[in-house]
Parts: structure tokens; sequence; C-alpha cells
């Protein structure tokens, strides 16, 4: 999973490629309180590496008028929030994002980036049909923002818990940013009856639940990670080239 | 290499690479219809300097960069946050891709990023930071800091990530030439006016005197951006072959 050739010896044979949930919030704890990062600082370098990921998945010159539009489904917390920068920077790299966020947070963060959506014309949907067909008709792929490790499901409310379900029986490709939404982030139960995404983007790591993902492209985006934080979770990711900030697994 | 100075548009590259449509009736720049086209910078995209030094590309005047960051602010609540991690990322990757660091002599390569009071050097402090991730060594000077939560958490991120902040700046451009590969110029941005004050003054007095690349970001740090070459000091020498971003 990492570079090619193998293990490399002077790697901590402990090292390993999943985060728990516990140590996902280790992690961005350390990252906010030591290393004085924002959130929204945090959320941007997500929402942007998604948006890259999309665009090293289903490339732009591949991909006909209709394949362009992106349906960004949005939670209300913070997997929502990376959906929101998700969407706006796929709007700048030419593909033609719709959100559907219908428990909108009332936080600043969340306001504000919603604002920038707003503003660069990205239309808001006020109700997702329930018709999958309509969905996977109108739109080319479907960005799966609404639920990140340790939310429960039961706790989004109706208007999410309804568009998942819809999700459930998508036929058009479906990328999902840290966790396919209602999948266990532990165990990946609830994978078989949940999400069948193509595409996951992990987000800073992967959780546990990737273990069961079987969809065709599995990426992190955790260039911003700096190796200390690293090394102290004891992670081993895949080697990052160039400027990328996403690296395929 | 010696010579070569690189200029990274800011105000361009972060419009550019943001906004599809800006409103504001003072920026003529949506007359270009292709130069704000976003560039992928990150994407793996392949960069082309010919075909960017051939798209017509539309210069900002300084109250045209401060309406557009306005703008910015104002009506799409971009935070200053969000703006300078977005600007310094793109810079950063410029610079990686004008600079690989395969092309350059030590490994990892090394980089001396200077920083200005302002937002500049806020810039400069988070390219530094992605220069780290990226595979280089850079090394910061910053003598004039902002007692802003911002600054002061941009510096707390460099120095968890192990990158030095220099006490003092080297005084003779040849220390800089032997230690540093590239320079990073990100002391004054558009906003600046008026005369440089100490430090800085001596800083691009020194500057000027580079052998090694310097890549400035936003505009080379004491250029009059309505009339290039009248302030006080003067820019360093205009590149010859600028690679606008």
């Amino acid at each position: 999973m990492s570079s090619a050739a193998g293990p490399d010896p002077s790697e901590a044979p402990e090292e390993r490629r999943f985060l728990s949930t516990a140590e996902a919030a280790a992690l961005e704890r350390e990252l906010l309180e030591d290393y004085r990062f924002g959130r929204q600082q945090l959320v941007e370098l997500c929402g942007h590496a998604s948006a890259v990921a999309v665009t090293k998945a289903f490339p732009l010159p591949a991909l006909s008028r209709k394949q362009r539009t992106v349906l960004v489904v949005c939670g209300p917390e913070q997997n929502g929030a990376v959906g929101l920068v998700c969407a706006r920077h796929l709007r700048v790299f030419e593909y033609e994002p719709t959100i559907f966020y219908p428990m909108r947070s009332l936080d600043l963060l969340h306001r504000d980036l919603t604002t920038q959506c707003e503003k660069m014309d990205i239309p808001f949907l006020s109700y997702l049909p329930t018709e999958v067909q309509l969905i996977n008709e109108a739109y080319g792929l479907v960005v799966d923002a609404v639920l990140g490790p340790g939310v429960e499901p039961g706790k989004v409310g109706g208007p999410c818990t309804r568009a998942l379900a819809t999700l459930k029986l998508l036929s058009i490709p479906l990328v999902s940013l840290d966790i396919p939404s209602g999948w266990d982030a532990e165990t990946g139960s609830d994978a078989e009856d949940g999400l069948r995404p193509d595409v996951l983007v992990s987000l800073a790591a992967p959780k546990r639940c990737a273990g069961r993902f079987s969809g065709r492209h599995h990426f992190v985006a955790g260039r911003f990670v700096p190796d200390d934080v690293r090394r102290k979770f004891a992670l081993r990711l895949p080697g990052y080239t160039g400027t990328d900030c996403v690296a395929a697994l | 290499m010696s010579g070569v100075r690189t200029l990274l548009g800011l105000g361009l590259l972060v419009a550019g690479s943001r906004l599809l449509r800006i409103k504001s009736e003072t920026i003529a720049c949506r007359s270009g219809p292709t130069w704000w086209r976003p560039q992928r910078l990150n994407s793996g995209g392949r960069w082309d300097s010919e075909v960017m030094a051939s798209t017509a590309v539309k210069y900002l005047s300084q109250e045209e960069a401060q309406a557009v960051d306005q703008e910015l602010f104002n009506e799409y609540q971009f935070s200053v946050d969000q703006l300078m991690e977005l600007a310094g990322l793109s810079c950063a990757t410029a610079i990686a891709k004008a600079y690989p660091p395969t092309s350059m002599s030590r490994s990892p390569p090394t980089v001396l990023v200077i920083c200005g009071p302002g937002n500049n050097g806020g810039d400069g402090l988070v390219c530094a930071r992605h220069l780290k991730l990226f595979g280089y060594e850079p090394t910061i000077y910053y003598p004039k800091r902002p007692n802003k939560p911002l600054f002061t958490a941009l510096v707390t991120q460099c120095q968890k990530m192990d990158i030095p902040f220099l006490g003092e700046m080297p005084s003779e451009p040849t220390m800089i030439d032997e230690l540093y590969e590239l320079v990073v110029d990100a002391i004054f941005g558009f906003s600046f006016k008026g005369d440089v004050r100490e430090p800085f003054h001596s800083i691009l007095s020194v500057l000027k005197g580079l052998t090694v690349p310097i890549a400035s970001i936003d505009i080379p740090s004491g250029a009059g951006t309505q009339k290039v070459g009248q302030g006080r000091l003067g820019p360093y020498p205009p590149d010859s072959c600028p690679h606008q971003v």
C-alpha cells in the first residue's frame, strides 16, 4: 500500500493503516490544539483535497456535459462543511455541482461556506427526490458528505436519513468523504446494507471501517498532516507525489 | 538559474483559482476569457508556461486588487484564514512546479522565506509550511510579527513542523547564496504604500545582490503596483522570463 518495495525496515512494526474513531478525534485535537490549526483551515484543506480526488477519479476531459454535473449531499456537521468546500472547488475545477444541504447548521463556519457557494451560483436544492431514477438521470455523480465518523446516524434528522436511503439505490458513481455515511466507523457494519460508494476519500487518514470498502478508488487526503503527527499515531501511509494533496491507496 | 526571478501574481492566482465570476464593475478581468480559467494546480494537470505566457492576462491595479479582496471578504464571506491558506498553498505549488526538487542541487532543497509584517508575510508562512510538506527545507525570517491570533497560529504551525526561524537576516548576499537555493519574498503585497522602513530596507538591499532565484509572492516587494520602478527603493531587476501564475 505504501511504496512498492515492501516494508521499510526503518518503520516500526506497529505502524498501521487505519485509525480508530477515538484516534482520529485525537489526531484532529492535536492539529487544533498543539499545532494551532484553525478548524476552518482544516476543513478547507480537506474539502479542496476531496475535490482534487474527484478530478482524479473522474477526470474532466473524459466526461460528457451531463457527467460533469455533481450532486453534493451535505449533512449538518463537519462532514457537511467539508462537502460545501468540496462543492466550491469542484465549481472552480469546472464541474457543475448542485448541493442538497437540508439541515443547515447555524455555526459561522457553515454559514460562511454556504454563502461562498451561493455567491458562486452553486444551486441548493430545496428537496431531494425520493425516486432515485431522477437523481441517476440528472447527475453524473454524487458526493456523500452527510455523516463523518462518530456522528450518530439517528442524530441527523429526517431529510438526511431519507437522502441516504435514496442514495443506497444509486446507479451513478458515489464518492464518500471520510467514511460512507451510515457505516459504523469502527466495524464497517452496515457495509452490506448501507451505501456502496465507488470512491472513498479518507480525510487525514483512513478510518477502520475503510477495511471493508470495496469500491474502485480509495484516496487519502492527508498531505497537510505533519510528519511528527503521522509518526505519533504510527500511521503508515503512501507517499504523495510532487505537489499532490491526495494519494491513491 | 542565476538571475531568474519568479513572480507569483497572487491576486490573479487567487481570483483565477477560486472565482468564475467577479461582479464588481471596476474589474475588467472578465474580459479576458481565458486567463482566469481555473488552473488545476493541484490536480496533476500539466503546467505549460508557454501557453500561460501567450494567454491574455489582465494585470490588476492596486485599487482593483483591493476591490477583489474586499469582494471576497464582504460578499463571499471568505475569512482571512481561508484565503491565506489557499494562497500560500497555491504559491508553494507554483514554486514546486517552477523549481521542482529534482532540479535543485541539494536534497532536500533549501529555501529561505522572508516574511513581512502583514498579510503577504502570512502567505509566506503558509507557503513555507506547504513547501516543507512538498519536500523542501524552508527556513523563515520573520522580523516583524503582528500580535494577532492568525499570525501567531501560523508561526506555531511552522515551529511545530521544525521549520527554523532565523534570529537575524544574513547581511551579505553571498551568505544567502551559499546556504539557500531559492528565496521566497513574502515581504510586501499589493497594498504596500509609502516608504520601506527598516529592517526591510536593508533586507531588500541584500536581496538585490542575490544570484539565487527569488520567487515573489504577489509583487516584488518594494515595487509600486502603479508605477513599477518608481518606488523609493525600486524593485530588484524584473526578470527576463516572468512566470505568471
